[in-house]
């Protein structure tokens, strides 16, 4: 039997004696875009800020050119399975590269601990900060964090200027009341909290590939 | 501070057992081997350690350098910091409407909402729900306020394993030490201590070089197999958000991601003052926070989660359990000029400018939350044995001048300091002492006076050779420093004489 929560109405009970006290009124919030500069061109924009959080970006023109890249990258990993988001392009993708790996379909379950890589779509690309917007659809909690290597592919349709609108369309999509789960992914695992020097892959992938075909 | 605004919480977090004998330090009322004793005792050696000064000296300029570089992408950062401060704002005056909207929503997704009066309630409810599962570890990535309620200790007297995941949390934890810092916990510690520190409690057979790389892969090694075989994930949140009723957890490691992602069970501890009112307001917050807690652009992982797994998701706990912390903050509300303390996001940027902190470290403070911030919320949060560190300040302001929700930080500190001696928590001595001084302060004649008697009573001291006797007034100053010369005039006399013209 879970605890009782006896505290519940003495806590808000506190909160709204102390809110009674009245403070000064606010001062007017600035506007967003008095704080961020309008992203001017946000392909470009995301290419140099995904470099810049130690991303590898591809731009390629059609599916057999994104094949061919997704062929690339699994050759310069070490043998074993690859877990992959099951999703019609995804299995199109794959069929295409036909990587000779064992593949795990996130239809069949969690990614393993052992996996290579975890192959994912995305709901959104950030221009502003270099950064991919997923959810649980997008392959589970796991797909983008237990396996040294995480490649998304995406298009260059799905990049959103920045992250209000990457928010606010994901506010208005429902996403986060329809998943448990959404994470802004700004780079590769990191740490640098030995005298602040940086180390990539502390517990999450150390490769970040972003196969980004253009629409 | 008028009685009808107590800022001291209403059940105090520790009752405390019977008061040890008194002494007088710099104006507070002092118990042997209280806080107050304690940090003096600790501030005092720290600030004399060279090696230690230089190793803070060298993070806060790398620190010092990246936020810089990071105020420079913003178009206007003192804009930015105006909308969180606002957002801020927005949400600890609704706090109610905004807690039971997060309530509300995480509820719907068959998530589970705790609110915890005190540090006990939070820590029982914890270890009662590890109870009914049989677990037997549990990962945590950081969190501050489960160090603030003790959490580790009370999962350890179950038989409960608790393993830090955040790198640095985890030295500190190696170390059986507190967190030197809340953004960066091992920031004291050269690659040579962790290294050593490594191959005594994670592989014997790690290599001399110290190479971070390497250390880092040690940790990640054994954590590994804690995040996959532990049956409970502890995180904190930074942001609570009650529109769509998610937490939000900035983590750059990846720890936060796979504690929350691959145990059965994850539960949330966080603070009440968390709570932002809408999904939107991470567009500034993310930012904000980062170029403020270590200079960079955005977090790497920004993780929104608002409930178990969900039908058709891969993976996922299956509980999800949020405890909300009020422990003292509520009481806080009802200050109409201290509840902005609320507002802080625990960036961490007021201890890494505070020239205090720097000097004394973070584990002088004796409490969870050291710097500036810490100074002004401890004594709230666990009562008046704490008001000693309000007057860790040097009132210079920099604190206020960094702080990315524009708390008005010094300025607390001196209304703590006042509220202090209103409530009669300063020896009489002290007050004694102030009152000389104010009156000299006001009075020309009586200032001179003091002045004179001080060069002359000094010279005649020193010339006999007393200088650091236990009759040199001037002794504690001159332990740890070059002594101070004497002028031969006042500087009012030096200022007739002409220095005022040159």
């Amino acid at each position: 039997m879970a605890a009782s929560n006896s505290s519940r109405e003495l806590i808000l009970e506190r909160i709204r004696a102390g809110l009674r006290v009245p403070v000064a009124a606010a001062e007017p919030s600035p506007a967003l875009s008095d704080a961020f500069a309008p992203v001017e061109n946000p392909l470009e924009r995301f290419q140099t800020e995904a470099k810049a959080n130690l991303m590898e970006c591809f731009l390629t023109a059609d599916a057999p050119r994104s094949a061919d890249q997704l062929v690339a990258t699994l050759r310069s990993l070490p043998e074993g399975e690859i877990f992959v988001q099951d999703a019609p392009s995804l299995r199109r993708l794959l069929e295409m590269a036909n990587p000779q790996r064992a593949v795990r379909w996130s239809s069949e379950g969690a990614p393993r601990e052992a996996s290579q890589a975890t192959i994912t779509l995305a709901e959104a690309l950030v221009a502003q900060t270099g950064s991919i917007f997923v959810t649980a659809a997008c392959g589970g909690r796991g797909a983008s964090v237990v396996a040294p290597c995480h490649i998304v592919f995406a298009t260059t349709d799905q990049i959103v200027p920045d992250l209000y609108t990457a928010l606010s369309g994901a506010q208005k999509q429902g996403r986060l009341k329809q998943h448990s789960f959404a994470c802004m992914i700004s780079g590769s695992s990191r740490t640098a909290d030995i005298e602040k020097i940086l180390v990539q892959g502390a517990h999450g992938p150390r490769r970040f590939v972003v196969v980004l075909q253009k629409s | 501070m008028s009685s009808s605004t107590p800022t001291r919480p209403v059940e105090p977090l520790k009752s405390g057992a019977a008061p040890a004998p008194t002494l007088k330090i710099l104006g507070q009322e002092q118990h042997a081997d209280n806080p107050a004793q304690k940090f003096l005792r600790d501030a005092a050696q720290k600030s004399a350690d060279i090696v230690h000064r230089d190793i803070i000296r060298r993070n806060m300029e790398s620190y010092q350098a990246a936020h810089e570089r990071g105020r420079a992408r913003f178009k206007d950062w003192e804009a930015a910091r105006r909308r969180c401060q606002e957002i801020k704002r927005e949400a600890v005056n609704h706090l109610d409407k905004y807690l039971l909207q997060f309530e509300a929503n995480v509820t719907a997704r068959g998530g589970r909402v705790f609110w915890a009066a005190t540090s006990e309630e939070a820590c029982a409810y914890i270890v009662e729900l590890a109870q009914r599962h049989k677990v037997k570890t549990v990962v945590k990535s950081k969190s501050m306020v489960t160090e603030e309620i003790h959490l580790s200790p009370a999962l350890e007297k179950i038989g409960v394993t608790a393993w830090e995941t955040d790198l640095g949390e985890y030295i500190v934890q190696l170390r059986n030490e507190p967190p030197y810092h809340i953004v960066t916990p091992a920031m004291h510690l050269m690659r040579d201590q962790i290294g050593d520190l490594f191959r005594e409690r994670v592989d014997p057979n790690l290599s001399k070089t110290n190479d971070p790389q390497e250390l880092v892969a040690a940790a990640q090694r054994k954590l590994r197999q804690a995040f996959f075989s532990a049956e409970m994930g502890i995180s904190g949140a930074n942001f609570i958000v009650a529109d769509p009723g998610v937490i939000a957890i900035s983590t750059n490691e990846g720890n936060g991601r796979l504690t929350t992602s691959v145990p059965r069970i994850h539960v949330a501890v966080t603070g009440i003052e968390k709570v932002i009112p809408k999904l939107e307001d991470l567009a500034t917050l993310w930012p904000v926070l980062a170029t403020s807690g270590t200079g960079q652009p955005v977090t790497t992982y920004g993780t929104l989660i608002g409930g178990p797994r969900q039908p058709g998701e891969a993976d996922g706990p299956e509980e999800f359990h949020v405890v909300l912390v009020d422990n003292g903050r509520s009481g806080l509300l009802a200050s109409a000029e201290q509840r902005e303390v609320l507002h802080c996001i625990r960036c961490g940027a007021c201890m890494n400018i505070c020239p205090v902190y720097r000097h004394i470290g973070g584990h002088s403070y004796g409490t969870i939350y050291g710097g500036p911030i810490g100074s002004v919320l401890t004594p709230h949060l666990r009562g008046p044995e704490f008001d000693h560190l309000s007057y860790a300040s040097s009132l210079c302001g920099a604190c206020t001048t960094v702080c990315p929700v524009r708390i008005d930080l010094h300025h607390h500190l001196l209304q703590n300091r006042r509220d202090s001696v209103e409530e009669g928590h300063t020896a009489g001595g002290g007050r004694a002492q102030w009152k000389i001084f104010s009156k000299a302060m006001q009075s020309p004649r009586t200032y001179a006076l003091g002045g004179w008697m001080m060069r002359r009573g000094l010279r005649a001291l020193y010339a006999l050779g007393l200088a650091g006797t236990a009759l040199d007034p001037m002794r504690e100053w001159s332990k740890k420093r070059a002594q101070v010369p004497l002028p031969k005039q006042s500087f009012r006399a030096q200022w007739r004489s002409g220095l005022g013209g040159k």
